[in-house]
């Protein structure tokens, strides 16, 4: 056995097989395509090859995963679209050189292949996986603003056709690795390594003739051919489907939608060129450098808690049983999520029927878990205690209240069943506004009282708004950010105050949409705003989901708490006529801002009779009018969130406006975008707003913030939320 | 000086599908039988035949390579007689005539032979690729499906299913109306086969059966491709205020998809007198526009407009209208927009019930206004296309 290593690559060769194995083994465990891996993997390549007798390379890792994709801390400053297209080109030459180097090349998928990972894997001849769920494989560079650069939108539509690289490419979403069987993005799965090196070894031998498809010369697209119409007719509707989706804001999935069509009509290695071409325009983009912010550096720090109270080395948080309490939707989730990471959980409520449907929830989600055996099934489940009575919750480690939004039922809920908390207990409140230290008025232990505020549907949304009351000590916040990560949450921490951070941002967002509605704007428009401007869910429609009824309640509880009299203004005096006159209480009731027919029936309409309650067209309206007023409203509420002190870090203003509320995605967040416009500019927007708003006397609602007039006065650098890119 | 038309001819249009007649013909061939008719009718002598200008959409397969120039070779026209093929989508075969009229009025030519051949069974609508779809363009210019631009054209015009459909109808009615008094006998030449077999002598799209009921029953061509496909979402980009698009169209109220061949003789004075023809009108104006390439079908409102104000004139002087039937909704929305009574549009029945082989429609539609023309002792007419890409064209023709 001959040996090689270099700052990349650990390599052996076999003289009696023939057989190279090029082991990925970078340093801190985590390989990752940059300039080492680059060199070493020229290196490697060109060290196999001048071995005597080479019949074959096994391209593997040392490491857990194979290769987790480029390196974002050398991609963020790229911003010289010569330099980076040249950093392409180098790459796919050497990708190019492992493909043709003579002899076949098996990629072995121990581990998670990602982004330029996978896109090495692909630049093999046959990709052998661990048939393991917990192995990732796939191309989710769009969610960082960019395409693959690396080969990936032209080596995988060769492989699996156009219409799967697609759909993959541009949700940009990685599979697990039987799936990516099932999709043909990895060739065969082994039960473990050793099987899957055999079989790596006896394939090479099998087949010393190996190349890629697209250089043998009678290659055939996988069908549909790329210049076919069923083609033409897939593209368009990707085209249409993105709109649909996400307006025009997400330019990365529109030029992989290009590089993807253009580079198909062409021999491969032009593609490839093609690829590069989409790819430097997206690389040295705003809007990848602001995903790549918030979606890399931001929500990795958040979910590492950096920053945040953390508990003692070998500390446990000390939290083994959680009570539930209320089975709706919201509590039904936070006892299927607790149960699916082990917690023995009790689910606790005070109506049969609600603790029934609560159950039938949990059984509905555990249906989906398919991967799950039967008795882990079972297990999960078995974990759960339904119950109505309150002897089963005695010793919890901690109780979530998720009962209705009224701080008298509340305080009843936390003195009657306080006191059965295990002696480190914590009790937290779900909810979505009401001040936790008021809440906490009813608590004896004051310190470890806490606000969790989880978002629906709970199996599904990301973000835990984590919300300390006056006395809510570190070790309390400590032992929930604990138990965040072991729900897979990314959390923010917050500090208190009426709607804490992301009800108040999304409240502006809902009621400046009536708003604009009582002043006469289309609510059709309205929608189509949202959309176009890249808000994840259409204000009206969502607030019929929400329910305009407890937008009615949390308008009167918000009058109530701040003592602001808002019933003047426009939007407030329509919700409030809408709930109280004509009935229209939201989605559930059927009849909100839209009317629902009955399922079959046709879609939902925008209730005809809303015309009737607002003012007649104004003359200033259309979409991107519309858009700005959604927007910077909300921005404004976020600056004002930081200036009040509810927000303690920067970083939460973008992970929880972007992971709770469908902020814009590609904006980067709220800061992200402000700095996008400048800030100067953003204060003058917000006082032009102000000059015209009928409602500006009652409430303000416009008024810029000191801390933004500041940063405007200031400029430069200073004149940021966050340092250039 | 000016451009006289002294002769339209045009082939019976056979269903565009594998079970339709002319499915067994060369496109060429029913092209060089326009071209034989034309020559021979009028006793003229192809050498003189300045240019053969054929409108053709989709230029591939057999009907690639230069089309008009090959069918006047097979239809033994003398080799000084040139051809060129043009694609303005569907009003190619009046741009032809257009472009023929623009060339004798400037007395560059004196003879040239317009029209337009489709085979539409044969060679496949979109099959010529191009890249007003790719995706590139498509996120540029967000075009949809030309139904979805029709549907939406009646969604906000407010035209209902029933509109359509009663439309539809009308134009099934007035096409049999025709064939039984014999209205296209003038222009109609029947196809042949090699041993003089007649293929077809008659439009075969026509469904005198139809009924409103009949019609109801069709489901909307573009509903699902517009809703499943976000393909309305797209249009609505453009069209933010449309809530809802309302699908009304489908294979019963928009044309029919059809095989055929054209031909227009079109000439100075001189080349009347040399060969003793005597014209039969005049093309008095014309006229291209372009709008909005989403809704795509509107063009042949700003297209009218500018083709009767080149000449002075107002739309309550034209006698006789063709508006081709693309979709329903676009005559319709020609009617609306214009206040033109409906027994004016389309009298002899349009491109619903008749087809719509897109590049001849517009020299077939000349020619079918001009013998109605004549038929009733009429003046004018005026042709318009909606095409492709959100153009329009017009031609305003006057009898002589």
């Amino acid at each position: 056995m001959t040996t090689h290593k270099n700052a990349a690559f650990e390599c052996s060769f076999e003289a009696e097989s023939g057989i190279a194995t090029l082991l990925l083994a970078m340093e801190g465990k985590t390989n990752k395509v940059d300039r080492t891996f680059a060199e070493g993997l020229v290196d490697a390549i060109a060290w196999a090859k001048s071995q005597a007798g080479l019949k074959g390379v096994i391209l593997g890792t040392a490491h857990k995963n194979f290769c987790v994709g480029a390196d974002i801390d050398s991609l963020y400053p790229m911003r010289d679209p010569q330099a980076t297209f040249d950093y392409v080109k180098g790459l796919n030459g050497i990708f190019r050189s492992l493909e043709t180097m003579g002899v076949p090349v098996v990629g072995a998928l121990t581990g998670s292949a990602l982004g330029g990972g996978y896109e090495l894997a692909l630049a093999t001849h046959r990709r052998f996986a661990i048939d393991d769920p917990g192995v990732q494989i796939g191309l989710p560079e769009v969610s960082l603003g960019v395409i693959p650069g690396a080969g990936g939108t032209q080596r995988l539509p060769r492989i699996v056709g156009v219409q799967k690289a697609l759909e993959h490419i541009t949700q940009g979403q990685p599979v697990r690795a039987p799936k990516a069987k099932q999709l043909g993005m990895v060739d065969e799965l082994f039960p473990d390594r050793d099987t899957l090196y055999a079989a790596a070894k006896a394939w090479i031998l099998a087949n010393p003739k190996a190349k890629q498809p697209w250089d043998d010369k009678g290659f055939k697209f996988p069908a549909p051919a790329p210049t076919s119409q069923d083609a033409r007719n897939i593209f368009m509707v990707a085209c249409a489907m993105l709109y649909k989706k996400v307006g025009n804001t997400m330019p990365q999935v529109e030029a992989a939608i290009c590089a993807i069509q253009e580079g198909s009509v062409l021999e491969f290695e032009r593609g490839l060129e093609v690829e590069s071409r989409w790819f430097v325009k997206c690389a040295i983009s705003d809007t990848s450098k602001d995903m790549i912010r918030t979606f890399w550096y931001h929500r990795n720090a958040a979910l590492k808690a950096e920053g945040l109270p953390a508990l003692g080395a070998g500390e446990d948080m000390g939290i083994q049983k959680v009570t539930i309490l209320g089975a709706g939707m919201m509590g039904a989730g936070l006892a299927f999520i607790c149960a699916d990471k082990g917690l023995t959980v009790v689910l606790k409520d005070i109506n049969e029927a609600q603790l029934a449907a609560g159950r039938k929830h949990c059984e509905a989600e555990l249906a989906k878990k398919k991967h799950l055996s039967a008795e882990a099934r079972a297990s999960l489940l078995g974990r759960i205690t339904f119950t109505l009575e309150t002897a089963p919750i005695a010793g919890s480690d901690l109780i979530i209240e998720a009962v209705v939004e009224n701080d008298e039922v509340k305080h009843a809920v936390t003195r009657e069943l306080e006191p059965l908390l295990s002696a480190r207990g914590i009790w937290a409140s779900n909810t979505s506004a009401i001040p936790i230290t008021h809440l906490a008025k009813a608590s004896a232990k004051t310190d470890r009282f806490i606000g969790l505020h989880f978002f629906s549907p709970v199996e599904v949304m990301p973000l835990l708004e984590i919300i300390r009351g006056e006395a809510t000590s570190d070790e309390t916040v400590a032992r929930c950010l604990a138990f965040t990560k072991l729900l897979g949450k990314v959390p923010i921490v917050v500090n208190d105050g009426y709607g804490f951070f992301t009800s108040r941002v999304f409240g502006t967002y809902l009621m400046e949409a009536v708003q604009l509605v009582a002043e006469g704007h289309d609510p059709v428009l309205v929608e189509q705003a949202a959309k176009q401007v890249g808000m994840v869910v259409p204000p009206l429609k969502v607030f019929d989901e929400v329910t305009l009824k407890l937008g009615h309640h949390g308008i009167l509880q918000r009058e109530r708490y701040l003592g602001q009299n808002v019933s003047d203004i426009p939007g407030v005096k329509l919700l409030k006529t809408l709930v109280e006159q004509h009935q229209r209480l939201g989605k559930a009731h059927g009849a909100g801002f839209y009317d629902y027919p009955q399922a079959g029936a046709g879609e939902r309409r925008i209730w005809p009779g809303l015309a009737a309650l607002v003012a007649a067209k104004p003359a200033k309206t259309g979409i991107a009018y519309i858009a700005d007023r959604l927007m910077y409203i909300q921005v404004l509420e976020v600056a004002r969130c930081l200036e009040e002190g509810i927000l303690r870090d920067k970083r939460d203003a973008e992970v929880g406006a972007i992971f709770g509320i469908g902020f814009a995605p590609s904006s980067g967040g709220p800061l992200a975008w402000m700095d996008r416009r400048g800030v100067a500019n953003v204060v003058a927007k917000l006082d032009a707003f102000a000059a015209e708003d009928p409602a500006s006397a009652a409430s303000a609602r416009w008024k810029a913030p000191e801390l933004l007039r500041k940063m405007a006065a200031a400029g430069g650098e200073n004149g940021r939320f966050w340092p250039r890119a | 000086m000016t451009a006289y038309i002294y002769d339209a001819v045009r082939t019976p249009r056979g269903r565009g599908k594998s079970n339709g007649s002319l499915y067994v013909v060369r496109p060429v061939d029913l092209l060089a039988r326009c071209l034989e008719a034309v020559r021979d009718r009028n006793h003229i002598d192809t050498a003189y035949v300045d240019d053969v200008v054929m409108g053709c959409v989709t230029q591939s397969g057999d009907q690639g390579q230069c089309i008009a120039r090959t069918a006047a070779l097979v239809a033994g026209y003398d080799l000084d007689a040139p051809g060129v093929t043009l694609n303005r989508f569907c009003g190619s075969g009046l741009e032809a005539v257009n472009h023929a009229a623009a060339m004798v009025a400037s007395g560059f030519h004196d003879l040239v032979v317009a029209g337009g051949v489709e085979s539409m069974s044969r060679v496949e609508m979109g099959s010529d690729g191009g890249a007003m779809m790719d995706p590139q363009t498509e996120l540029l210019l967000n075009t949809v499906p030309q139904g979805i631009s029709a549907d939406l054209i009646a969604t906000i015009r407010g035209f209902s299913r029933d509109d359509v459909d009663r439309f539809a109808l009308e134009s099934q009615r007035r096409a049999t109306n025709s064939w039984e008094h014999r209205f296209f006998d003038r222009s109609v030449i029947p196809v042949k086969d090699q041993s003089g077999l007649v293929i077809l002598d008659k439009d075969e799209h026509v469904r005198p059966d139809t009924t409103l009921e009949g019609l109801g029953k069709l489901k909307p061509a573009f509903e699902m491709l517009g809703k499943n496909f976000a393909l309305d979402d797209l249009a609505k980009k453009t069209y933010p205020e449309v809530e809802h698009i309302r699908h009304v169209h489908h294979a019963g109220n928009s044309s029919g998809i059809v095989d055929g061949a054209a031909a227009v003789l079109v000439g100075s004075k001189a080349a009347g007198e040399r060969f003793g023809m005597r014209p039969r009108a005049i093309v008095k104006s014309v006229a291209l526009a372009g709008a909005d390439p989403i809704i795509m079908l509107t063009g042949p409102l700003p297209a009218t407009r500018k083709a009767l104000a080149k000449v002075g004139m107002e739309i309550g002087d034209i006698d006789h209208f063709e508006v081709n039937e693309a979709f329903a909704s676009v005559p319709l929305m020609f009617m609306q927009e214009f206040g033109v009574d409906h027994a004016k549009v389309n009298p002899e029945g349009g491109a619903i019930a008749l087809g719509h082989p897109l590049g001849a429609t517009g020299a077939m539609l000349l020619g079918t206004a001009l013998d109605a023309l004549e038929r009733k002792g009429q003046s004018t007419a005026l042709i318009t296309l909606c095409i492709g890409g959100g153009m329009g064209i017009a031609t305003i023709i006057e009898r002589v």
